[in-house]
């Protein structure tokens, strides 16, 4: 039976439903500029009208509305854009942190500028000039001295710059690591809260919103996927292993690495095994820090290393003004003080390994000769070892070549009085350590009869870097192979102390037939000069000039790539962001369109009210009782 | 249909007023420090490329200075040797003057007297100094005089005169780059200017049945030659042959001994590497002396320098023999003329192969600088209209943007 109050309570329904209509409005109103709201939508019914098919059905035609009920409040969203954003981020993050890292290095090098590494090694060669012309002034070895000083102090500060940059890029991975951390717990509370209040049936929309957000941020920074198959455990997956699975996180930990200098690893705090991300910033910086910024330093190693000792090689076999000879110009320091490179490197307390850099043939050879021998040289390569086969009819200096490009870690050259000469370069793997010769064999006779540096051909005569007193392969003496430097040299290496207090001792001449040389002989000042642009090997590179250039091409190649992708990124995600605000932004146009409509729909309904309440007091007030 | 969020039409102004402001700064930093290349990333190959130009420019330059300064010591070197030259053709006069028999003891013995005053000016000349103070004349033992007078007395001449005169320099030239990988001396040993016959060393031990003991070197005339094991006599003597020096032997085919002869002009210079022995054995040196000092004493030495040639007729002067005078004394001196003229004509020849690369270096400098300009430096014409483009662009979105974000539909609401 249809009650008479029926239409106030339809009028009242439709009053609370616009009520809450106008409310929303407001709240999207208030919140059109908050990051990552979304806006949200009254879903309407008509409410369930009467009669349903019942006993108490009333046998009248119907069925007869009951007005307005507002059905769920739910925020306008596209979850597939949602996954494209997260999906994407990682890009960003990724691209950002090396855009900005890769740009500090840029900037180390001063290029091109007169305060370059490569402008001051100019001037020290030109001080070598200086000297070949006038070696009886003291005015020309004061400016060598001078000019080597501040050579040095050049390599030193742009070691310490790469330093600084790999320090703060240690740094920035802990911080980033922390970050990770505490949004996978504000993530993991807010599953928490977000499952209780599903669990009445209502719609978490602000919860929901902050939680995308997190995700997002966290996506900048990981490259992650979200699952959301089962509604009540909304999980996260990075390169396959569980983040967090509803309220359950997988934290992350950092730990300092020995093998990697003691800049931290990061491991997942549960199993302690090291975690790898392959996008986000977390990756950028793990790879600035171990593979851009390291190889940077390694080849700012590697070119003082063989600069210093291409040096003092000239030095020592020189005399100087006042009969010294055999100084090094450049103090060089041994990784390890045993003339024979034998380490303990496992540290029970025996000799294990043989830490050689350099080790000189015996024998004069000439580069155009056909060495007209057959067989295969072994060397150690970045991982295992790498044979270089020769022919009878190969040059000297082809095989020297062929050596060079073979990938090996060892590099051949034929130094001033052509002897053959074979040096380490810094290792590619973090557990070998740079600037150690792990392995030369020669299966026939050139390394052996031909150059001088072995004892014996085939795998009994082989230098092996795995044992003590592996230098006894070499069939020199320790004049003629020479131990690895002390870790980055580029950080200490100093003008020898003895030259500095007097420059006489710098040798310009070689002098004849073991004489000590005349004051006007500048024959080494002119040798150390001519090393400037002579095929020296510095690494796998020829020369100096050629290292140069090389850097800076490369330095300028990735900050430019960098950037470029950057660029590419930023646009992706600003049109990914464009089309999320276009769906999901707020529109106050819109909002107030929806406002004056829900303020009509108040007004209406009030006034309907009224319309009943006129009815009801024509009955109760007016009848005739 | 494409729906704008309010907030849409704010991120984008923002999005594209932070690249154009990016890229205005970028650009006013270029142009406050007119380089190209700001950053290495603006254009990677092109800052390699400019630091292979700016270290080889840095070279040419030295290049340049090295020329210059090797110039400027012929050039005193040359005055000399041409003043020398002089002397050396008023001696002859004076030869061929005294050769005469028409003049008499006397007459020569006064012209003796002017020989010796010409004598000692040569020998000032032959120790003369650069400018920065070194001996201009000594090879690269160049703080030392490097000619050593001896003196002694003259039966009827009072005083001292100078009886011999000793070359105590080096043969090192020294030297120094004048283009990459190119040497040029930078000055000139004495002992081969001031000389004037061929010299000849004749040992006098037999050679025929030498062997060489162990693998050994020598030195002649700086030139290493390297011995081994077994050779005998005729095996070095043609390992000498070969070698770069000017310096012929042969066997004596009446003593068997071994003869060194320079096939230029100079003093011959002879060492035993180390602890070798070869030469000494072969009766040429003795002992581990420093040349010239060290011929063996009974090996007979044969050609003379130019001041012995001096002294020679100096002393034929003085005792008037006019055979002395007009023959084997004017021929010493004509050989020592030209010795001096030849190697005027080689100072001349060098400055001539130095002025060339000069010129070269004139014009590959300023090129290297050019193609560096062209890398590095920036386009200034462009640079500014790009800003101007750039601050008119942004103009145009700051003030389209201060109209379209404005109103609203609550600008229109009561």
């Amino acid at each position: 039976m249809q009650s008479a109050f029926a239409g106030i309570e339809i009028g009242k329904r439709s009053l609370i439903a616009h009520t809450q209509g106008l409310t929303t409005i407001g709240h999207n109103l208030s919140n059109a500029s908050v990051e990552g709201y979304s806006r949200q939508r009254v879903q309407m019914k008509a409410f369930d009208p009467i009669y349903m098919p019942a006993l108490n059905r009333e046998n009248t035609p119907g069925q007869i509305g009951q007005g307005v009920e507002v059905s769920r409040i739910e925020r306008v969203k596209d979850m597939i854009l949602e996954g494209r954003i997260v999906g994407q981020a990682n890009g960003q993050g990724y691209w950002a942190a090396r855009d900005k890292y890769l740009l500090m290095v840029e900037q180390v090098y001063h290029e091109p500028g007169e305060l370059s590494v490569r402008s001051l090694m100019d001037k020290f060669w030109e001080s070598w000039q200086e000297l070949s012309l006038y070696p009886q002034e003291e005015a020309a070895r004061q400016s060598v001295v001078q000019r080597s000083k501040s050579l040095m102090d050049g390599i030193h500060w742009q070691y310490e710059s790469l330093k600084e940059i790999r320090s703060m890029l240690d740094q920035d991975v802990v911080a980033t690591v922390k970050q990770i951390n505490t949004y996978l717990n504000d993530i993991s509370s807010l599953n928490e809260q977000i499952v209780k209040i599903e669990a009445l049936g209502d719609n978490p929309n602000d919860l929901l919103d902050r939680r995308d957000l997190l995700v997002k941020n966290l996506s900048y920074l990981i490259n992650i996927t979200i699952e959301n198959r089962d509604p009540d455990e909304f999980s996260i997956h990075t390169s396959g292993l569980h983040l967090i699975q509803g309220r359950v996180i997988s934290p992350l930990k950092t730990v300092s690495d020995p093998l990697n200098e003691g800049y931290t690893n990061v491991v997942w705090e549960d199993s302690g095994e090291t975690a790898w991300f392959q996008g986000g910033k977390l990756a950028g910086l793990i790879e600035l820090r171990d593979v851009d910024v390291r190889g940077e330093i390694q080849k700012l190693d590697m070119m003082t290393v063989n600069f210093v000792d291409l040096v003092n090689e000239v030095h020592r076999s020189a005399y100087g003004r006042n009969g010294r000879t055999g100084l090094d110009f450049f103090q060089e320091y041994p990784a390890i003080n045993n003339i024979l490179g034998n380490y303990d490197r496992n540290g029970d307390g025996v000799f294990d390994s043989t830490y050689i850099f350099r080790v000189a043939g015996q024998n004069n050879l000439d580069p155009q000769q056909q060495i007209g021998l057959q067989g295969t040289i072994t060397l150690s390569g970045p991982r295992g070892n790498i044979t270089i086969d020769y022919f009878p009819t190969d040059t000297v200096g082809d095989l020297v070549e062929r050596i060079n490009v073979s990938g090996s870690e060892v590099v051949a050259r034929l130094d001033r009085n052509n002897t053959l000469t074979l040096k380490a370069i810094p290792a590619a793997v973090n557990e070998n350590p740079d600037f150690v010769i792990r392995h030369i064999e020669d299966s026939g006779q050139f390394l052996v009869g031909y150059a001088g540096i072995l004892n014996a051909s085939g795998a009994e005569g082989a230098y092996d870097w795995g044992g003590a007193d592996a230098v006894l392969a070499f069939r020199g003496g320790n004049l003629d192979f020479a131990v690895a430097p002390l870790q980055h040299p580029a950080g200490w290496i100093e003008v020898n102390e003895a030259i500095i207090n007097d420059p006489g001792s710098i040798a310009a001449g070689f002098g004849v037939n073991g004489r000590p040389a005349a004051s006007g002989d500048g024959s080494a000042a002119i040798a150390i000069a001519a090393l400037r642009n002579s095929p020296v090997m510095v690494g796998r590179l020829p020369s100096f000039d050629e290292y140069f250039s090389q850097v800076v091409a490369d330095a300028g190649l990735r900050g430019e790539a960098a950037e470029i992708a950057l660029q590419t990124e930023n646009a992706i995600m600003k049109e990914l962001e464009d089309m999320w605000q276009s769906i999901s932004g707020v529109n106050i146009d819109e909002e107030l369109g929806q406002m004056i409509k829900f303020q009509h729909g108040y007004t209406a309904a009030a006034r309907f009210i009224t319309e009943v309440d006129k009815m009801l007091d024509t009955i109760i007030n007016r009848m005739g009782v | 249909m494409k729906r704008i969020s309010t907030n849409m039409s704010n991120y984008d102004m923002q999005y594209f007023s932070r690249i154009r402001q990016w890229e205005m700064n970028n650009l006013q930093n270029k142009m406050a420090d007119q380089t190209r290349i700001k950053n290495l990333r603006d254009d990677p190959i092109a800052a390699a490329h400019s630091t292979r130009y700016l270290s080889h420019i840095t070279r040419l330059t030295r290049f340049s200075k090295n020329i210059e300064t090797v110039q400027s010591n012929h050039r005193i070197a040359e005055g000399y040797l041409r003043e020398s030259n002089n002397i050396l053709h008023r001696i002859r006069e004076l030869a061929i003057q005294g050769g005469n028999d028409t003049y008499t003891v006397s007459d020569k013995r006064i012209m003796g007297e002017e020989v010796n005053q010409l004598l000692k000016e040569l020998l000032e000349l032959a120790n003369s100094r650069s400018g920065d103070g070194t001996f201009l004349f000594a090879g690269d033992k160049n703080q030392t005089k490097p000619y050593r007078i001896m003196e002694g007395n003259f039966p009827g001449i009072n005083g001292k005169l100078a009886t011999g005169v000793e070359y105590i320099g080096s043969i090192n030239p020294g030297q120094a780059e004048i283009s990459e990988g190119s040497y040029i001396d930078t000055n000139m040993p004495g002992n081969q200017i001031f000389w004037a016959e061929q010299q000849q060393i004749f040992s006098t031990v037999d050679g025929t049945s030498y062997q060489v003991e162990e693998d050994s070197t020598i030195l002649v005339d700086g030139e290493r030659i390297d011995l081994s094991v077994g050779d005998n006599v005729y095996a070095i003597i043609a390992k000498i042959n070969t070698s770069r020096a000017a310096v012929q032997a042969h066997l004596d085919p009446v003593s068997n001994a071994i003869v060194l002869q320079t096939t230029a002009p100079h003093q011959l210079w002879l060492e035993d590497e180390g602890e070798g022995h070869v030469l000494q054995d072969l009766g040429i040196l003795k002992g581990n002396g420093v040349p010239p000092h060290n011929l063996a004493v009974d090996s007979e030495i044969g050609g003379g320098s130019l001041f012995d040639m001096v002294i020679h007729l100096r002393n034929s002067l003085y005792e008037g023999n006019t055979i002395d005078i007009g023959g084997s004394a004017l021929k010493g001196l004509t050989l020592a003329q030209d010795q001096v003229l030849a190697k005027m004509a080689e100072i001349g020849a060098k400055d001539e192969r130095m002025q060339m690369v000069q010129g070269r270096l004139d014009y590959e400098i300023p090129e290297m600088k050019e193609k560096n300009s062209r890398e590095v430096d920036l386009d200034f014409a462009k640079a500014i209209t790009d800003l101007k483009m750039l601050e008119f662009n942004h103009k145009v979105a700051l003030q389209t943007a201060a109209r379209i974000l404005q109103p609203t539909l609550l600008d229109f609401l009561r």
